[in-house]
């Protein structure tokens, strides 16, 4: 079986227990959207079934990373604008990506894009050590702020350049780029350790159309997978 | 109440109708830099449903508009300049951005703001047209030749104003033209004048305190995001009607063409610097350090687009898309002989030398030969030259191509007819080396390696499975065609191409099924299979059952970006759920979307009104309204669907987008005025005038449909000049016979029932718009000769549909 479907393919079964962050009033909207959206095979998509990733979901609060007129909407099944030509990432996507990574309690993960900080308190959820930079100033600072206010000590943030990986870190277990990139930046795959994953959504701004799962081999050699965050077996196996 | 008697009617009406064309012309620069050019295809067809809405507005008014026209006529004029300066701040001002239209329901508000905004214009440019033909019934054909001249003359002015003026300021310009309108109406009324006066005033006084208001580019482009660097500065900038070009320097602009992942970054350093050369704002040529030395290029050996240069040595290489010059930088690295870099864009050229401290100017270099050119159209008029290598690498924005905005864009650098070109001028051992995003489901290198077996087969090549071979790395393929069959050596060393670069190999002479799919996994070998598939005796049966578009692109049918097909669309909601739309390009759903509100809105601004016209006065006893519609809606889509595809047709032959623009469009306003100036002096039963127009017509399409091809192919080395006049040769008898039945019903109408003068503008006017869109679509579809025969089916209506009008209302009049 191929290795993002062991990822993705996990049926949770049993219900995650919920942090005291849910007592919050939109916990509820939390719940279904990690029901109806990532857990479930809502229109053709590989349900997410770590059940570690479906904890996370659970707990941060999405709500806090929107931009205040868009509260509302912030557990839609849909990316939404947080300024700067950027976007919190559809909910959905955000599992896939983190289940993707595959990454275990102790493990270091890496995130070049910190937008609203979303993705980088999922992971916050699931490992101790994160790491992540912003190269657009307001967005890295309010992102900064915000995993402060909401506890998030174990994320560790910086403005800059993203390219060449953390300064002078030996490796991470786990890197997830939301940034735009036309290539994969070489010393970022140096950064990875071996065996290591990173995780890369593939579109335009608002049109998450697959994620390509990058794996670091043991013998340095590395491997892609095409996850396509949706599957298209009905459109491929009629060829 | 009479009007003040209008003088100079037909100067004003000429300068109005210039303006509007013009206004048209603007807005799609303004809404390509702004948003996406599929949108602004949208907006301004929407918008130009004002033209139509003026008709039935004045059709309303009925009695007590036809006594006032030419008060009406003034207070259109007067608010003309007003609205385009207004309209145009407006619409800059609303916060509407395009890729929030799915995740935002408040941006569907703005939109239709946007185009109640931006139609006022045009509904104003149209009121005046129509007051006018109200004020002259009696010579209908002579205002009608006055705006149709106009228009020409506006369409050519606009592409000229273009080279000077940033389209932020046009909008401006025009205002003080339509102002020059209005006073030529104003004559001496001392009231008319202060009015004009305080408008000049108001005008000039904005632009010397304020100037232009900046077209607000969306922060979703990649020129705003790159802005936001904390080094960025602008160092360049170019604008013409072909495209705004920005150069951004940043430390942070590493804009490479596809996967480098093997690249060893760690023993041959880092890539060199880039400046972003961004084209309206999105997509981005990247412009590299070069001082000379091409050592610090060997990493575009680890790109998809390297490979013919392993296969054949110190090529002679044409770079067709030459762009910021990177392909130009890895053929003279891997030891091109001489380097032809053909770039439509003369700006581009501009902005490489002028940073050549920085650049190198790698198109002075004596190696380098750069000629501002469309590739084929190059290749076309220099039938001599042979090169080793023709190189066609990632011309557009790897956003642009997974959004598919060029889903409507004809491309005619990626069809069988161009790729044939491109073989027959290959040396003997030379390759063909073509480039793409790709795409997920998979389908656009999928349709090129489809284009590639075609033009192989027309070229002569009988085996191609052996002349050709498949690369791809994550994101990015290449499709190469080799003249020869490839040999051993050859295979050899595209196999270890691909593999010390951590490339799939997806088709090649000899290849296994298990060497395919490694270091990109896809779930199936889906690139390998269709290959196999598309050289096989089932191709056929491949092409009708894939999910996408893929068979090849024609120079009938040259929409390459275009896949969406409508009997996959089930299949591709129950797999992707409501993110279906994610995977079909935008530009089809952008133009199937606007046929749709353009069927609608003309429905119910202009036909839903015709239809309850006879509770305020005209009967319809004889159904005179039922032919009126028939007749002008006949003329107004059977018009816009010959334009377009004329203008399809001349584009290939001109070579350039600008040229065809600019001299087809003007070329058919032009000569259709003439031709209603030739109407209006004529009289006899108009039945027959238009059947012998319309017959002329048919014939004189048939003619162009059955030869042009052929003399094109014969006529296309020739020099532009030339190539224009042969053009404009072409168009003029039959953008002349076009433009006689339009005016020769309106008069038909006018001598009759006056009243319905309006309504026969308002119907014709949305026709016109709606025409557009389905001739698009159906262009799409069924090609272009298919829209001229439709063309040719609507014209035939047109004289049935007059004799029943004018039955009935004759019958109307000798009953009343």
């Amino acid at each position: 079986m191929k290795p993002w479907l062991l990822a993705l393919g996990m049926t949770a079964t049993i219900a995650p227990p919920l942090s005291s962050q849910d007592s919050d009033e939109y916990r509820d909207a939390r719940l279904e959207m990690v029901r109806e959206q990532i857990a479930s095979q809502l229109g053709g998509r590989n349900p997410v079934g770590d059940p570690a990733v479906l904890q996370a979901m659970e707990t941060v609060p999405r709500h806090r990373f929107v931009r205040p007129n868009d509260v509302r909407a912030a557990y839609g099944d849909h990316p939404l604008a947080i300024g700067y030509g950027q976007t919190i990432s559809q909910p959905y996507i955000v599992a896939a990506m983190t289940a993707l990574l595959s990454i275990q309690p102790g493990d270091v993960v890496l995130e070049i894009g910190t937008g609203s900080g979303y993705q980088a308190a999922v992971l916050a959820e699931i490992t101790d050590s994160v790491y992540t930079i912003e190269i657009v100033e307001p967005l890295g600072e309010q992102a900064r702020e915000r995993l402060n206010e909401l506890g998030y000590a174990n994320v560790r943030s910086m403005l800059g350049d993203g390219y060449f990986g953390w300064p002078d870190h030996p490796g991470f277990d786990g890197i997830v780029v939301t940034a735009a990139a036309s290539h994969i930046p070489p010393p970022l795959l140096e950064q990875l350790k071996p065996g290591a994953r990173m995780v890369i959504p593939v579109g335009a701004p608002f049109q998450v159309q697959s994620l390509m799962l990058v794996e670091k081999q043991a013998d340095g050699s590395i491997v892609q997978w095409n996850t396509g965050a949706v599957r298209f077996v009905p459109l491929t196996r009629r060829e | 109440m009479a009007s003040a008697p209008v003088r100079r009617l037909e100067p004003a009406i000429l300068l109005i109708g210039a303006t509007g064309i013009a206004f048209e012309i603007v807005l799609v620069r303004v809404f390509s830099i702004a948003q996406w050019h599929h949108f602004a295809y949208m907006i301004i067809s929407m918008a130009l449903l004002g033209f139509a809405v003026s008709g039935t507005v004045l059709g309303l008014l009925g009695r007590w508009a036809r006594e006032r026209e030419g008060t009406l006529l003034r207070v259109g004029a007067l608010l003309l300049p007003a609205s385009l300066v207004a309209c145009y701040e407006v619409s800059q001002a609303l916060p509407f951005e395009t890729l929030q239209l799915t995740t935002r329901p408040g941006q569907w508000a703005l939109l239709l703001l946007l185009y109640l905004n931006l139609s006022l214009p045009f509904f104003l440019v149209s009121w005046c047209i129509a007051a006018a033909l109200l004020l002259r019934p009696g010579r209908v054909g002579r205002v009608y030749f006055a705006n149709m001249f106009g228009s020409g003359l506006g369409a050519l002015a606009a592409v000229g104003c273009l080279f000077i003026l940033p389209a932020d300021a046009v909008p401006y310009a025009l205002g003080f033209v339509a102002l020059g309108a209005f006073l030529l109406l104003a004559g001496r009324d001392r009231r008319w004048l202060a009015g004009s006066l305080v408008l000049g005033t108001a005008l000039c006084g904005v632009l010397a305190v304020r100037g232009p208001v900046p077209i607000r580019v969306s922060e979703y482009k990649g020129l705003s995001y790159a802005m936001q660097f904390p080094d960025a500065r602008v160092v360049a900038r170019r604008e013409s009607p072909l495209s705004r070009l920005t150069a951004t320097r940043s430390s942070l602009i590493r804009e490479t063409p596809g996967q480098v992942s093997g690249y060893p970054m760690g023993d041959l350093g880092p890539f060199p610097e880039q400046i972003g050369l961004f084209f309206d704002g999105g997509g981005v040529s990247p412009i590299h350090r070069f001082d000379g030395s091409l050592e610090p290029f060997a990493y575009l050996d680890y790109v998809t687009s390297a490979l013919p240069y392993h296969l054949v040595r110190r090529p002679a290489v044409l770079v067709i898309g030459a762009g910021g010059g990177t392909e130009v930088l890895s053929a003279l690295s891997h030891g091109a002989s001489r380097v032809t870099a053909a770039e439509l864009d003369p700006g581009v050229a501009d902005i490489v030398a002028e940073l050549s401290d920085f650049s190198g100017d790698p198109y002075g270099r004596p190696d380098v030969d750069l000629v501002i050119a469309e590739g084929r159209g190059f290749l076309e008029s220099h039938p001599e030259v042979r090169f080793d290598v023709i190189q066609i690498a990632l011309l557009d924005a790897f956003n642009a191509s997974a959004a598919g905005v060029h889903a409507l864009s004809e491309s005619y650098l990626y069809t069988v007819e161009a790729l044939t070109l491109y073989l027959d001028r290959l040396s003997e051992d030379g390759v063909l080396s073509i480039t793409r995003w790709l795409k997920t489901p998979p389908r656009d290198a999928i349709k090129l390696f489809a284009t590639s077996v075609e033009a192989a087969r027309v070229a002569g090549i009988e085996e191609p499975a052996r002349h050709l071979a498949f690369v791809r790395s994550w994101n990015v393929a290449t499709v190469l065609v080799s003249r020869l069959p490839l040999d051993e050596e050859q295979i050899r060393a595209i196999r270890g191409f691909a593999e010390s670069r951590g490339f799939d190999v997806s088709w090649l002479p000899g290849l296994h099924a298990d060497e395919v799919n490694r270091f990109t996994v896809l779930d199936e070998p889906v690139y390998f299979r269709s290959a196999g598939a598309i050289l096989s005796p089932e191709a056929e049966d491949f092409f009708r059952r894939y999910p996408f578009h893929v068979r090849p692109a024609t120079d009938d049918r040259p929409h390459f970006f275009r896949f969406f097909r409508w009997r996959s669309l089930p299949a591709l909601v129950s797999s992707a759920g409501r993110d279906w739309v994610n995977y079909v390009e935008w530009g089809y759903l952008v133009l199937a979307a606007t046929v749709l509100q353009a069927v609608a809105a003309a429905g119910l601004l202009v036909l839903l009104p015709l239809g309850l016209l006879g509770r305020r006065g005209v009967s319809d006893r004889g159904g005179a309204r039922g032919s009126l519609v028939a007749c002008f809606a006949g003329l107004g889509v059977a018009f816009m669907f010959l334009e377009i595809a004329f203008i399809q047709k001349l584009m290939l032959f001109l070579h350039h987008p600008v040229y065809a623009v600019s001299v087809v469009l003007s070329t058919f306003l032009l000569f259709a005025g003439l031709g209603s100036l030739y109407a209006d002096r004529r009289r006899g039963p108009p039945v027959r005038r238009v059947a012998i127009a319309v017959a002329l017509l048919a014939v004189l399409a048939a003619v162009y449909l059955a030869a042009l091809p052929a003399l094109f192919r014969a006529w296309s080395g020739w020099p532009a000049p030339g190539r224009i006049a042969v053009s404009v040769a072409i168009l003029a008898p039959l953008s002349f016979l076009m433009g006689i039945p339009f005016p020769t019903c309106l008069q038909a109408v006018s001598d009759r029932i006056r009243g319905l003068v309006p309504w026969a503008w308002g119907v014709n006017g949305a026709a016109s718009v709606v025409g557009a869109t389905v001739a698009t679509l159906v262009a799409v579809h069924a090609g272009f000769v298919a829209v001229v025969l439709l063309a040719l089916v609507f014209y035939a209506t047109v004289p049935v549909a007059l004799r029943g009008l004018i039955v009935s209302a004759d019958a109307e009049a000798g009953s009343g």
